[in-house]
């Protein structure tokens, strides 16, 4: 698809019919009031409370609280688990990002490969993932990862090791630090890629079959028809979609929270989960949970930026 | 309703054609036998394609392993299973009852309240308005409503007309479609305590509402992209013979943007069926749906794997037919615009 339509010069038919077409802002009016009311605003409030001391909702409502400026930001820079959460959600962002693509870039090659018979369906089946509900998916992960013997990842873990003569303990995922954060990315690889295959094949199918058929004439091996046809035509959608999906991964809420609360002894709280935790535990701190999210927000505010921007989204939107 | 008609003979035409699959196979198989026979194919060449096929194949059940587990997860409910390690899938036929689904017909509060069974007091109707299927419907239903009514005028009047600030509102709404339910997890904090100094609390509606608003930068920009891409040439047509704006709107852009129409209304629902972090701070227990339900059934320790997986199937596979019979669209919706090179 391309913004043929957003190019400076409107249609032929908005031009032929110069009615009051600012009228046609008020079909936009609705949609933008409820997400002013309903989003905006409480993100205007969320950097408001920020400044505040505020423990619970009563507090607010009572008006039991002080102005205390930058004074949470200034004790969360001196708090270790906001640089623990800080890092272990980067850390995630990349690992996560990185597998992503390769992963989903080979899975979008074999499933529009010319010999590969069926494509349409296999790529249908693949793609199931994304239409069940995640606390389904991620419960059943969690199992999988059962720390006792009978967690489909030990039991592969042990007949592997014993394949090879060994004897091995089973894996306690979610006790040991690293361990939970792998069981993290492997399930995140799990949920997300079918989002990527979907954008990575649309891509792949744009790829011009006659530019291969000359690099074949050529003599061009694969790997040299990839790097030189196939990828130059699909880094941008990839680019797009790791932006995408890194910024789905930063925001990753669920997967640590049912599979063991960011444990063990929340070194894998990612900063969402850090910040619902601080603000709904109890006693509550709001205050300092609106913080870490108002720092949050501003991340995934650079996500956004980084994309439209760079992804040319919004060409002939913007006046630049 | 025409627009449902067709929908509905796009995915008969769909399934006819899945279910047909198998025998075009099978011709392709027997027709390749037979060019290999007469000479005409080369064992090389049929050799390669079938490696392939194969390999795909086996790349496919690798990554649709979990999926497998988890329909094994559904059927141990079969088994009554408290643990998943009591095979579901391979149980002997006569291990099967259907405990798990009388547990989660009368007692789960899926249908029915909990515990309706044991003081009947009420009637059948009373009874399943405290169910969490109820709950669920009085969230998805509102919520798909209202996200229509405010997408569908706002992706026409971006897509077709021009107007005051038209520029950087889609900006805003570009930029805002970039990411995921983050933001709204972000505004947890401060939509909880808005909510409660607005007594909006517990209340069905103003949840839908939420979800409605977190669903309207994405689907709009999704719907406009989809109009964009209907030539404008029947308008012009239309407005040649006279006819007005509006009846242009309505009875050839709408009908036009069908596939654009059913990928926002499954995206809607799907969101609205789906979450159950928002819901469980916003509502009270009382008025919880299928997602904390299902959610509820697991324990730090032990998960009646029986009971959860009952509850499980009955609550996701809906979901996943829609999703899946509606891929066509899913997919059109999802690579939308500025994705290409």
């Amino acid at each position: 698809m391309s913004f043929s339509s957003e190019n400076a010069d409107r249609s032929w038919v908005a031009q032929r019919l110069p009615s009051k077409d600012d009228q046609a802002g008020l079909l936009v009016l609705p949609g933008l009031l409820t997400y002013g009311i309903f989003m905006l605003y409480p993100i205007m409030y969320l950097i408001f409370l920020s400044f505040t001391n505020a423990g619970g909702a009563e507090d607010l409502i009572r008006g039991t609280y002080d102005f205390v400026a930058l004074d949470n930001y200034g004790r969360l820079v001196q708090d270790s688990q906001f640089w623990t959460s800080m890092g272990v959600t980067w850390l995630f962002v990349f690992v996560s990002v990185v597998l992503k693509i390769i992963f989903s870039v080979a899975m979008a090659l074999v499933f529009t490969h010319d010999r590969v018979r069926g494509k349409r369906y296999m790529r249908a089946l693949a793609i199931i993932p994304l239409g069940l509900p995640p606390v389904f998916t991620i419960t059943v992960w969690r199992q999988m990862f059962s720390p006792a013997r009978f967690g489909i990842a030990n039991e592969a873990y042990i007949n592997i090791a014993g394949f090879l003569g060994q004897n091995p303990e089973p894996i306690g995922w979610f006790f040991n630090r690293w361990m939970a954060f792998a069981s993290y990315v492997i399930t995140e690889l799990w949920l997300a890629y079918a989002f990527m295959l979907i954008i990575i094949v649309s891509a792949l199918q744009d790829v011009s079959g006659e530019l291969h058929d000359a690099a074949k004439v050529d003599g061009a091996g694969y790997l040299h028809r990839f790097i030189h046809v196939t990828l130059p035509a699909i880094k941008r959608p990839v680019w797009f979609a790791s932006i995408l999906t890194g910024a789905t991964s930063f925001q990753q809420f669920l997967v640590p929270f049912i599979f063991n609360n960011g444990g063990p002894s929340r070194y894998n709280e990612f900063i969402l989960l850090y910040g619902y935790r601080e603000a709904f535990q109890s006693p509550p701190r709001m205050g300092i949970g609106a913080a870490i999210m108002v720092i949050a927000l501003i991340f995934i505010g650079m996500f956004m930026w980084i994309n439209v921007r760079k992804g040319r989204l919004a060409e002939g939107l913007s006046d630049q | 309703m025409s627009m449902s008609k067709s929908i509905l003979g796009d995915l008969k035409d769909d399934i006819v054609h899945g279910a047909k699959a198998p025998i075009r196979a099978g011709r392709e198989v027997i027709g390749t036998i037979r060019a290999l026979r007469d000479g005409r194919a080369s064992y090389r060449e049929v050799g390669l394609t079938a490696g392939a096929t194969l390999g795909a194949i086996v790349l496919l059940l690798i990554i649709l392993f979990p999926l497998y587990y988890m329909i094994n997860v559904a059927l141990a409910a079969g088994t009554g299973a408290a643990s998943l390690y009591e095979e579901g899938f391979f149980a002997s036929p006569t291990e099967y009852n259907l405990a798990a689904f009388e547990w989660l017909w009368y007692d789960s509060g899926f249908f029915f309240r909990p515990n309706y069974q044991e003081a009947p007091t009420v009637g059948m109707w009373e009874a399943f308005t405290g169910s969490f299927l109820a709950n669920s419907l009085q969230l998805v239903i509102p919520t798909v409503v209202f996200s229509m009514i405010l997408i569908i005028p706002a992706a026409y009047a971006f897509s077709r007309r021009e107007f005051k600030g038209r520029k950087p509102l889609l900006y805003g709404y570009v930029l805002l479609t970039q990411v995921g339910g983050g933001i709204s997890i972000a505004a947890l904090i401060a939509i909880y305590v808005v909510f409660n100094q607005l007594g909006l609390l517990n209340s069905f509606l103003a949840v839908s509402a939420l979800y409605a608003a977190g669903a309207i930068p994405f689907n709009t920009w999704l719907l406009k992209t989809f109009m964009d891409n209907i030539p404008e040439s029947y308008e012009e047509a239309a407005i040649m013979d006279g006819a007005s704006r509006w009846r242009v709107m309505w009875e050839i852009v709408l009908p036009l943007s069908k596939p654009g129409l059913a990928v926002v209304l499954i995206f809607v629902f799907l969101a609205g069926w789906n979450e159950f972090i928002l819901v469980q701070i916003l509502l009270s227990a009382d008025n919880h749906p299928l997602s904390v339900g299902l959610y509820r059934l697991i324990d730090e320790f032990s998960t009646p794997w029986g009971q959860f997986s009952a509850f499980a199937l009955v609550y996701a596979l809906p979901v996943a037919l829609i999703y899946f019979f509606s891929q066509r669209y899913v997919e059109s919706g999802l690579s939308f615009g500025g994705m290409e090179g």
